[in-house]
């Protein structure tokens, strides 16, 4: 029997493109074909966006320094990111998606999740859906993408990591618990490598490790983290999958190429950012309350500032007057400053489903006598 | 006013009319005691204005008659205090009453009686009797199911219905609802229904204890009075329309399972334990000729019985509150009961499953 709430177990659908900005560009470019290549700057402080398989066989992996990308790989190849073809082939699979189902969750433009349970096709297997996804996909955008099939997210997601690139892999209710046994502690999502450092100090190194562990020693070591850990160690996950995903917040950062010093630059780097983020917050239609800011010293060390209001913020005009008493409050800088960010966040939910798809499952309802 | 009684005497009557006060009065009298002597006989009121009992014992030496009120609690916890088999000596002078028993003395303060008020009385316009056992019973069957402080103010009560000279009580509380019969035919009585309030009602099984006698129960336009040779019960009646509880009586509960019905309840208790503390929910799977019963809670533990029952028919789950279940089990007799079903959306029927005078409806739960 699956551990899992529902009567039926859900079919959710993990799906991943593979390689996904850098595939892009090699569609788009021959030449780029087999070669090595790295999406994003490769200027001294540029970071890589996206690897090609071919440039992650010399280390290369995404959101590491340009630098060291090109120390592992000296003839890797530089590609500027180009945004608007990657949403383009974002609302090609979308497209795709929803031929299946309407409950959607995007986690990025190139990854999302799917809950099949409604079977909008009657295709009647969520396998047989993923493996469609899949065909058209690459029949419609050129691109491969990775699939993972299973009863929940946290093993769809795990999942769809299994057989890539241009994988498909299936777990089912019945053998959840099992795959999540024999997984290295570091595949479950939000175990990094400090925490995974700290298992390993108390023997924790399988997902079967961590079952074997009492909620009580979780809380004690884990702290919040506990209660999930638990329940994904006996592969239970009972997020709903959202069709729009919740934000916490919405923000927006530069990093100069070179450090600012004075106020004036500060200042008036302050206002491009502020025009950005504030851009970001009128298209999601968003109202929160606290400003925080965002200071990233030339030592890199990094400082933050954040101010609340009583209710959410008016307008442009209040916070644009936020930001700057943040930044007047932290003038004038000891050194220089090569990245400066403000984010808005404690956001309220904008309509009532939002609010109750904040609840992870609906109350049970006692039914009444209609007298 | 004067006369002494035991201490054993008093306190039996004292208890239950104490009882009936409430702690906390708007009207100071209110928290008071009538007492009232005539002869030989004392009589000790209590009321909260909707629900009032008089109890009546013979003192051992009468002196003077006369009424007074005094302080409920205060008299109870004294004559509670002293020590068994002692005797106590009441008397009134000017505004004070005196409670004396070997070397205590008490002096309580008093309000007069005639400040007292009474509980109107209609007239009554019908009248039967049963034995105090058989009355206990229709009570104890069903009470469990009233509500409580339900907008649906008639909910807060028990429906007391006589048709065809057939006697029946019936509470509910819009989840579930209990229901039972008086086997015997109250003769020459016409057809009627009130509802008794839920404070009426707790305390009038209260005073059921002399299973064997006969209790007198009248029946007025406002009221509902209960006769012994001990107490007088009157209740004011909740003044509104009971539901229609014969159509919430399944009709096509064609899925029928007869089971052990303590295995049953045990099965329940057990599994109650990891239901989700405030729903109570729990699933049951039905298939031949057995009962899956599961509960889970947030913190994901779970609980799983398989009850063997009797059943032949489709498979079927559905979830019921089991608090719900629970009380029924615990008020039927009877070594096995009987549950008929029909789909996860529609109510079950509980009873004995055979010669019950009960019946049971719970409304299922959508888990």
């Amino acid at each position: 029997m699956p551990e899992d709430s529902s009567e039926t177990p859900r079919k959710i659908i993990h799906i991943d493109m593979d390689a996904f900005f850098a595939s892009v560009e090699q569609r788009d470019n021959p030449a780029l074909r087999g070669k090595p290549i790295a999406v994003g700057g490769s200027a001294e402080r540029g970071v890589v966006a996206a690897a090609s398989y071919e440039a992650r066989v010399f280390g290369v992996r995404s959101a590491m320094p340009s630098v060291t990308a090109r120390r592992r790989c000296p003839q890797l190849i530089f590609v500027p990111p180009r945004f608007e073809a990657y949403r383009a082939v974002s609302r090609q699979i979308h497209d795709i998606f929803r031929r299946f189902t309407s409950v959607i969750e995007p986690l990025s433009l190139d990854e999302a999740y799917l809950d099949v349970s409604e079977d909008l096709q009657s295709v009647g297997s969520a396998t047989r859906i993923a493996q469609l996804i899949r065909q058209q996909i690459l029949e419609e955008t050129g691109l491969t993408a990775s699939a993972g099939v299973s009863y929940n997210k946290f093993i769809a997601k795990i999942a769809s990591d299994q057989n890539k690139p241009d994988g498909l892999c299936v777990v089912r209710p019945e053998q959840g618990p099992a795959f999540v046994a024999g997984l290295p502690i570091r595949r479950f999502h939000g175990v990094g490598p400090r925490t995974a450092e700290r298992m390993a100090r108390l023997g924790i190194h399988t997902g079967a490790d961590l079952r074997a562990q009492e909620l009580e020693l979780l809380r004690e070591h884990f702290g919040k983290s506990a209660d999930y850990l638990y329940r994904a160690s006996r592969g239970i996950d009972f997020r709903p999958v959202r069709s729009e995903r919740i934000r916490k917040s919405i923000g927006g950062e530069r990093t100069y190429r070179e450090d600012l010093l004075t106020d004036e630059a500060l200042r008036s780097a302050l206002t491009a950012i502020i025009d950005l983020v504030w851009e970001r917050i009128e298209r999601q239609a968003a109202r929160g309350r606290t400003v925080t800011l965002k200071l990233k010293y030339s030592d890199f060390h990094q400082i933050t500032r954040a101010r609340s209001l009583p209710g959410a913020i008016s307008g442009r005009g209040e916070f644009a007057r936020l930001a700057d008493e943040l930044l007047e409050g932290v003038l004038p800088v000891p050194r220089g400053v090569r990245l400066l960010g403000l984010t808005l966040s404690g956001l309220e939910a904008r309509t009532p489903s939002d609010a109750a798809q904040n609840v992870a499952e609906a109350p049970p309802r006692q039914a009444h006598f209609e007298f | 006013m004067k006369f002494s009684i035991s201490r054993d005497a008093l306190l039996k009557p004292l208890n239950l009319v104490a009882g009936v006060v409430e702690r906390r009065q708007t009207l100071p009298v209110l928290s008071n005691v009538m007492l009232v002597l005539e002869g030989s006989q004392l009589s000790l009121t209590g009321t909260d204005l909707e629900v009032e009992l008089v109890g009546r014992v013979p003192v051992d030496e009468a002196g003077i008659d006369g009424e007074v009120t005094v302080p409920a609690r205060k008299l109870v916890d004294i004559c509670k205090s002293l020590p068994e088999g002692s005797d106590i000596a009441f008397s009134v002078e000017e505004s004070k009453a005196t409670v004396r028993s070997g070397r205590s003395r008490f002096t309580l303060s008093t309000l007069p009686a005639r400040e007292f008020p009474s509980v109107e009385e209609g007239i009554g316009t019908q009248q039967f009797s049963l034995k105090q056992g058989q009355l206990k019973r229709l009570i104890d069957r069903t009470s469990f199911a009233m509500a409580q402080q339900d907008v649906r103010y008639y909910l807060n009560g028990m429906l007391l219905e006589i048709r065809q000279e057939q006697l029946r009580v019936v509470a509910t509380d819009g989840h579930r609802l209990a229901m039972c019969t008086f086997p015997e035919a109250l003769s020459g009585q016409q057809d009627t229904q009130v509802i008794l309030p839920r404070k009426g009602v707790l305390e009038l099984a209260r005073l059921l204890l002399a299973e064997n006698e006969e209790i007198g129960i009248t029946l007025g336009s406002n009221h509902l009075r209960a006769t012994t040779g001990e107490f007088t019960f009157t209740s004011k009646l909740v003044d509104g329309k009971f539901p229609d509880y014969e159509r919430v009586l399944p009709r096509s509960a064609e899925k029928v399972v007869v089971g052990a019905r303590l295995d049953l309840r045990q099965a329940f208790t057990r599994t109650a334990i990891l239901s989700n503390e405030k729903y109570r929910g729990v699933r049951l799977k039905l298939s031949e000729d057995s009962l899956d019963i599961v509960a889970n809670n947030p913190e994901q533990e779970t609980a799983e019985e398989q009850v063997p029952v009797e059943y032949r028919g489709d498979g079927l789950e559905i979830g019921f509150n089991v608090s719900y279940l629970l009380d029924v089990l615990g008020v039927l007799s009877g070594e096995t009961v009987k549950l008929s079903l029909s789909d996860p959306n529609s109510s079950a029927l509980l009873e004995e499953a055979e010669d019950g005078d009960s019946l049971y409806v719970v409304m299922p739960m959508r888990l």
